[in-house]
């Protein structure tokens, strides 16, 4: 699997996908993780400020992205362009050559974490599973937001 | 779309032809929730492109907005506990 993701240029086919399930349950162990270590720092008083609902809401949605970055790991560009990003390093090469006009590639590269260094052919297999990533992570935060909303004891 | 069969432009480099791209991107169509009643119709890679830039925006939209009602979540207390043990239990 991982000598597809040397030569994305050479492969026309996208790696195969890791069983899904496995992915799943390691970006939901992940992001519950987080969401506990958020729990805890809160400040217990209930009333809160707009700005500190504002603060909440971004330390989600952060720890919705930094939980897809870590579970998936160094093994994707995207991912890694995430975890250089919240690391604070610095942005990867721009892709020189910029081969991404072709094809009308270039609202992708902007979407797509770390696409403005990329070919073509890698840009499009970090989409898929970029995507992939991101709709598990969307089904996994809806299931948490239901399982809560439903009947608050344990089982 | 202008369907230019050039070959690479880079001399050296791997040659990234058309027929990759063009693969890559059906690929690609498969992933995109189908909202049309016509399914398997090949899409220019144009349409397809544009509309996973969509997709891809309005998930992130709701990756926010689930963001944002979690968040108010986390202020009830106990819930979380009640959360993993269910999400670990519904995996």
């Amino acid at each position: 699997m991982s000598s597809l993701s040397q030569n994305p240029k050479k492969t026309l086919l996208f790696s195969a996908m890791k069983n899904p399930n496995t992915l799943k349950k390691k970006l939901a162990s992940r992001f519950l993780k987080a969401m506990k270590k958020l729990k805890y720092k809160m400040s217990p008083s209930p009333p809160a400020s707009i700005a500190e609902k504002k603060r909440r809401h971004r330390a989600v949605r952060a720890a919705a992205y930094a939980s897809m970055a870590s579970a998936v790991g160094p093994r994707r560009a995207w991912s890694r362009a995430l975890l250089r990003k919240m690391k604070g390093r610095k942005r990867a090469r721009r892709n020189p050559g910029n081969m991404n006009t072709r094809f009308g590639l270039n609202h992708l590269c902007d979407i797509v974490p770390g696409g403005e260094a990329m070919d073509s052919c890698s840009l499009l297999n970090e989409t898929a599973h970029y995507i992939k990533c991101l709709v598990a992570q969307v089904q996994i935060m809806r299931e948490i937001l239901h399982s809560s909303s439903s009947s608050s004891t344990i089982l | 779309m202008s369907s230019r069969r050039s070959r690479s432009r880079h001399s050296g480099s791997s040659r990234i032809t058309d027929d990759q791209i063009n693969d890559l991107v059906s690929k690609l169509q498969q992933l995109l929730p189908e909202m049309h009643s016509r399914r398997s119709d090949k899409k220019s890679a144009t349409k397809v492109l544009q509309e996973t830039c969509n997709y891809i925006r309005s998930l992130h939209r709701e990756v926010d907005d689930l963001s944002e009602r979690l968040s108010e979540l986390l202020e009830n207390a106990d819930t979380t506990q009640a959360d993993l043990i269910r999400s670990l239990i519904m995996q």
